[in-house]
C-alpha cells in the first residue's frame, strides 16, 4: 500500500516535471496532501470494516441472537430513510428523537455552564472561595447522574425537566474544575506584568486572565459536553417520553434488537461530532508561545 | 537630597523553615539620570533589590525613597523590563505596549495613547512588526519590545531585570546601544537601575556599578565609579584603558572565590 503511494507520488512528480515546470510545487504539494488524506481515510476504514467483521463473527456464534451487520443496515437505513414522521407518542422519526434528546443536552449543559464557569473563575483566583468549594466538588463530582433524578422529579414535578436537571448537575464539574485550574495556572510573569503597569481589575480580567485560561474553559467544556451526552441516554430511559435514549429503551420493549444497536450508531455518530465541534474551538482559542 | 534612596534595608521573606534574610544592609543612592548596575553572583538577591525598587516586594526593614517619597507598591513612575521578556503571547506587538500604555497612563486620551505607542514601536524599529504576535519574533525582538514598552509609560525610572541574559552576543551588543539610543532621545533623564551577571554589560551601560556578597543576607561590597565618557560605543569604548582597568577590578571581585579553591587544589597536588 505505502509502497504504491510513492509509486504513485514518484510518478506524478516525474510527470509534473515535463509539463509545467512553474507551477509545479504547488500542484505537487497539493497532490501531496491528497494522498495523506486518502491516506487517513483508508486507516478509518480499516478500524471500521475490523469492527464490522468481529461484530459478524459474534453474530453467527449467537446463531443470530445478536442481529448482524447486514439485517441491522436495512434497519439503520429504514430509520435514516424517514427520520421525521410522527404517529404518535410511541412511534417518532429518529431526527425528532435525536432533535428531543440534543436540545435537552444543550439546555442543561448551556445551564451547567452558565453555574460552572463563574464559580470556576472565582475558585481559581482566590484562594479563599478555593477552600470553600473543594470540598463541595469533592463530595458531588463522583455521584452518578441517576441518583440525581429523584431530586430532580420532586424539584421539578415533570420528568423532562428532571433529566434536564441531571445534565446539569454532572455536565458542570469538568468546566469548573478545568476553569478553576486554568485560572490558577496563570504564570507569575503574566501577573507581574499587570501589576508593574497597573492593569484595572477589568483589563486583568480581559487581557491576562480570560485569554490565559479560555483553552482551559473550552477543555472542560468539551469534557462537559461528553458526559452530558452519555448521560442523557441513561436519564431518558428512566424518564421515557421522548429522545433518543427512551428509543433505545422501547426498541429493546419491542424486542428490535436491529433498532437497538442502530441507536447506538447514531449515538456514538453524534458523540463523535460534538466533541470535533469542541476541539475545533478548542484550537481556535488556542494561543502558542 | 539623592532622587532614589535605599536606607538600611532588609528583605526577608517567611520560609517554611522560618525567617530568610535575602538582602541586609542594603544603602545606595542614585542620581537622577544615572545609569547603575547591581552585579553579582546567582542568588545573591540582587532582583529582590531591583523588585523592591519596583514595589513588588517590601522591606522587612528600612525603606526604599523615590523623589522624597516611600515606596508602597507599583507604580507608573516605574517601568520595569523582566527578565524572560514577560510579554503576553495572546497580544500583538503593538497592543503589548498599548495596553501597557492604556493601563499606566490614566490622564492622557486614546488618541495620545496610541500616538505614544507608535513613537515608541517606531523608536526600537518594530513598527513593521506591530500586527505580530511575539512567538513569531525573536528573542532580540521581544526584549525590544519590552524596553520600548517600559520607555512607553514614560517612567521616571526603569528598572531592567537581566534584561539581556537569554541573548547571543551579537543581539546583546546591538541592544545595548539600542537601550542607550533611547536613554538619549529621552534626554537622558531617566534613571536606569539594571540588574545584571554579565561584567562588560554593566561596565559599557552604567555610571556606577554595585557588586554584591555572596548571598544569604547579601550585602552591598562595593560600589565602583565608571567615568567613561559618553557617548559610548563599542568599538572605541572597549579599547580605553579605564575600560580595562574597571573591568579587571570587577573581575578580581567576583572570581576572587573560585581563584582561592584552585590554589587549594594545587597546595593538594603538590603535598601528594
Amino acid at each position: 500500500m505505502k509502497r504504491a503511494i510513492t509509486l504513485t507520488m514518484t510518478l506524478t512528480r516525474d510527470w509534473m516535471k515535463g509539463t509545467t515546470p512553474s507551477s509545479s510545487q504547488g500542484l505537487h504539494t497539493t497532490i501531496k496532501r491528497i494522498i495523506s488524506i486518502f491516506t487517513g481515510l483508508s486507516y478509518n476504514l480499516i478500524g471500521i470494516v475490523l469492527l464490522l467483521g468481529i461484530w459478524h463473527v459474534v453474530s453467527l456464534v449467537t446463531d443470530g441472537e445478536l442481529p448482524g451487520p447486514i439485517a441491522t443496515s436495512s434497519v439503520f437505513w429504514e430509520l435514516i430513510s424517514n427520520p421525521v414522521y410522527d404517529y404518535g407518542p410511541n412511534d417518532k422519526g429518529i431526527a425528532l428523537q435525536l432533535y428531543s434528546s440534543l436540545s435537552r443536552v444543550f439546555t442543561g449543559f448551556i445551564l451547567g455552564s452558565i453555574i460552572a464557569i463563574p464559580i470556576g473563575l472565582l475558585m481559581g483566583a482566590n484562594s479563599f472561595c478555593r477552600k470553600i468549594f473543594y470540598p463541595i466538588v469533592q463530595i458531588l463530582k463522583p455521584v452518578s447522574p441517576l441518583a440525581w433524578f429523584p431530586i430532580g422529579l420532586v424539584a421539578f414535578q415533570s420528568a423532562s425537566d428532571a433529566t434536564i436537571f441531571i445534565i446539569v448537575i454532572t455536565s458542570l464539574w469538568p468546566t469548573l474544575i478545568n476553569t478553576a485550574f486554568g485560572v490558577a495556572s496563570i504564570p507569575d510573569d503574566h501577573k507581574n506584568v499587570a501589576k508593574a503597569f497597573g492593569f484595572s481589575k477589568w483589563k486583568y480580567l480581559t487581557k491576562v486572565l480570560l485569554p490565559y485560561s479560555l483553552p482551559h474553559i473550552i477543555t472542560g467544556l468539551r469534557l462537559s459536553i461528553g458526559v452530558a451526552w452519555l448521560v442523557i441516554v441513561a436519564g431518558e430511559m428512566l424518564s421515557g417520553g421522548m429522545g433518543i435514549g427512551f428509543f433505545v429503551w422501547d426498541s429493546w420493549n419491542a424486542l428490535s434488537l436491529e433498532k437497538v444497536i442502530s441507536a447506538i450508531l447514531i449515538i456514538g455518530l453524534v458523540g463523535l461530532l460534538l466533541d470535533r465541534v469542541f476541539s475545533y474551538l478548542e484550537k481556535k482559542v488556542t494561543y502558542s508561545i | 537630597m539623592s532622587y532614589l534612596k535605599i536606607e538600611n534595608m532588609e528583605i526577608a521573606f517567611n520560609s517554611l523553615k522560618g525567617k530568610f534574610v535575602a538582602v541586609k544592609d542594603i544603602n545606595l543612592e542614585v542620581e537622577k539620570g544615572q545609569i547603575i548596575s547591581i552585579i553579582g553572583h546567582s542568588g545573591c538577591g540582587k532582583s529582590t533589590i531591583m523588585n523592591a525598587i519596583g514595589g513588588m516586594v517590601f522591606p522587612s526593614k528600612g525603606k526604599v525613597v523615590l523623589n522624597g517619597k516611600e515606596i508602597k507598591g507599583p507604580g507608573p513612575d516605574r517601568g520595569i523590563v523582566f527578565q524572560n521578556y514577560s510579554l503576553l503571547p495572546w497580544l500583538t506587538v503593538y497592543q503589548n505596549i498599548f495596553q501597557a500604555v492604556d493601563a499606566a497612563l490614566r490622564n492622557k486620551n486614546k488618541s495620545e495613547k496610541h500616538e505614544l505607542s507608535e513613537k515608541y514601536l517606531k523608536m526600537v524599529n518594530l513598527w513593521e512588526h506591530r500586527e505580530k504576535y511575539p512567538k513569531q519574533i525573536s528573542g532580540g525582538m521581544k526584549q525590544r519590545v519590552a524596553i520600548a514598552r517600559a520607555f512607553a509609560i514614560d517612567p521616571e525610572v526603569l528598572l531592567l531585570d537581566e534584561p539581556f541574559g537569554a541573548l547571543d552576543a551579537l543581539t546583546k551588543a546591538s541592544l545595548h546601544i539600542e537601550l542607550l539610543k533611547l536613554w538619549n532621545l529621552t534626554h537622558r533623564s531617566k534613571t536606569i537601575v539594571m540588574v545584571t551577571h554579565d561584567i562588560e554589560e554593566a561596565v559599557f551601560l552604567s555610571d556606577r556599578i554595585v557588586v554584591m556578597n555572596n548571598g544569604p543576607a547579601a550585602t552591598i561590597r562595593e560600589i565602583e565609579e565608571v567615568h567613561l565618557p559618553r557617548p559610548r560605543n563599542k568599538k572605541d569604548t572597549v579599547n580605553l584603558p579605564e575600560y580595562k582597568i574597571i573591568r579587571e577590578r570587577l573581575l578580581n571581585l567576583l572570581i576572587e572565590k573560585v581563584a582561592l579553591d584552585e590554589s587549594e587544589f594545587y597546595k593538594e597536588e603538590r603535598a601528594a
